[in-house]
């Protein structure tokens, strides 16, 4: 009976020291740790845009995030957004919920600050505010705008989907007319030396360039890559590009229509990123044309 | 095992050497297999089970006393799952550069045998400046042979080395594939045998 009586009190007491250290290193780094991760989403999104340290972003870009939430109501779901609005000289927020056919219903004002919005926490308790129950909402995914003077720059799409092994998360950057401006795999676990070189520069920048028209019907091809096409995709990392001048622009356009060259041995990562970006294309612009929509007939000062 | 005898740099070599991790004590056969595919991988996961070995061993050595017999094996998962946690947190929050690379590799540490190994057969019997240099050498040791193994499956494999290009075309793809580590860790055990028995003739001989 000791002995079990000692065994315990000796288990729960290493327990409680090792939970009582775990707990404050990461009271202590929490905060550290959610800043680095918010630079790091602003370095992708502003890559993804052409922006270097050597070439910074003009002071007049303006990201806005807007989030969408899925509404539920009884069997009815309902569409939620999360929408930055010109408020005297700030931003404030609103929540516009339209049905799924792109109708109307309602908009709320919310009570938050741009700092407070980009915390999920924050905007739930915002949320939870105007969305009474049983009404209940779940966060679906946002979208960051980006805006150079009055003109929209591109759509910066956070997003994931399965790979090879496990979920793939990339940030695909579009510009007004649905072009893909880029593509950033921001976490993936494909196996080394084969489906993860689907975050080289290689295979990761042949989705530039690639027209709406083209990605509804992007497919991959089993060819290998022409090493012309391959030196023009990793010309930004070569410090002298061997390409010549006036050829960059030829090699451009003779591969701009073409499909998508798999990476030798790994053809079901290819493909997963592939039909990934086709489907978030897709997706997006069916909803934010909606979206667009609703907004202008509705007049709703968004910021973006 | 009463407290060991030797010096530092025996503890250290020993480590690195004589009880190898990977090719000697045949420990930690996943990582070993699965993740030595580069020489970078081999390098950040050394660095990674280096540091968390070393805080382990020395924690360990210094709480035995208070360790009831019972419960020591719990107690070791606790303290690597404790440091593995602590490590992966700083590193988050203060070298962001860093976790971007070592991230993965410290997050899947808590499950490697070798640790909880070294802390059973070494570090809850000896003092701490030992349990610290026998961690020292063991993590050393670890890293020795994930380099090694990811320098010939990435030659081998993609031919390149640390990413640079060296052979300029792809030998054996297979290489980079899981069930080539096997093959790689078969051949190399079979090497610092045959090196040991070489050496112990040589030495029987004088």
């Amino acid at each position: 009976m000791k002995q079990i009586i000692r065994i315990t009190v000796g288990l729960t007491v290493s327990c409680l020291i090792a939970a009582l250290v775990m707990g404050s290193v990461f009271v202590i780094t929490d905060k550290a740790k959610k800043h680095n991760e918010h630079v790091d989403v602003q370095e992708t999104v502003l890559g993804l845009l052409g922006y270097t340290k050597s070439h910074p972003a003009p002071s007049d870009l303006k990201l806005y995030s807007l989030y969408r939430y899925i509404l539920t109501d009884a069997d009815t779901s309902t569409l939620g957004y999360v929408l930055p609005v010109l408020k005297g000289d700030g931003v404030g927020y609103q929540l516009m919920v339209m049905d799924l056919d792109g109708q109307f219903i309602h908009q709320y004002p919310l009570d938050m600050t741009p700092e407070k919005a980009s915390e999920a926490a924050e905007r739930s308790s915002a949320l939870q505010e105007v969305v009474k129950p049983p009404k209940t909402f779940v966060y679906a995914d946002a979208t960051i705008v980006a805006k150079l003077g009055k003109k929209r720059l591109a759509y910066l799409l956070p997003g994931e989907f399965p790979g090879f092994k496990t979920f793939i998360h990339v940030m695909l950057a579009l510009d007004p007319s649905f072009e893909i401006l880029g593509l950033e795999i921001t976490e993936q676990e494909e196996d080394p030396g084969l489906g993860a070189e689907i975050k080289q520069d290689y295979f990761k920048n042949q989705f530039k360039g690639k027209s709406f028209e083209k990605v509804k019907d992007l497919h991959v091809v089993k060819e290998p890559l022409p090493d012309e096409y391959k030196a023009y995709l990793e010309s930004k990392k070569a410090k002298a590009s061997p390409i010549p001048e006036g050829e960059v622009e030829a090699i451009r356009s003779r591969y701009q229509d073409k499909d998508i060259y798999a990476l030798t041995g790994a053809t079901i990562s290819s493909k997963a990123v592939t039909d990934g970006v086709k489907n978030m294309v897709a997706k997006f612009a069916y909803r934010i044309n909606r979206l667009d929509t609703v907004i202008s007939s509705r007049h709703i000062p968004v910021a973006f | 095992m009463p407290a060991t005898t030797k010096t530092n740099f025996e503890l250290v070599s020993n480590g690195i050497l004589n009880e190898n991790p990977i090719f000697r004590l045949a420990l930690s056969m996943c990582p070993a297999v699965g993740i030595s595919t580069t020489v970078m991988n081999g390098i950040m996961l050394g660095i990674a089970v280096l540091f968390v070995q070393v805080f382990s061993s020395c924690t360990i050595a210094a709480i035995k006393n208070y360790i009831h017999p019972r419960i020591r094996i719990p107690t070791y998962t606790l303290t690597i799952a404790t440091w593995v946690t602590v490590i992966d947190l700083v590193l988050a929050a203060y070298m962001p550069a860093a976790y971007k690379e070592m991230g993965i590799f410290v997050k899947l540490i808590v499950a490697f045998a070798i640790i909880t190994m070294r802390l059973e057969t070494f570090a809850c019997k000896n003092s701490v400046p030992a349990s610290f240099w026998d961690g020292i050498g063991m993590g050393f040791g670890f890293m020795f042979g994930m380099v090694a193994l990811g320098f010939v499956r990435e030659l081998l494999g993609m031919g390149t080395i640390l990413g640079y290009d060296v052979l300029g075309f792809r030998p054996l793809l297979f290489f980079v594939l899981p069930a080539a580590g096997f093959f790689c860790v078969g051949i190399m055990m079979a090497m610092f045998n045959y090196m040991e028995i070489v050496y112990n003739r040589k030495r029987r001989a004088r």
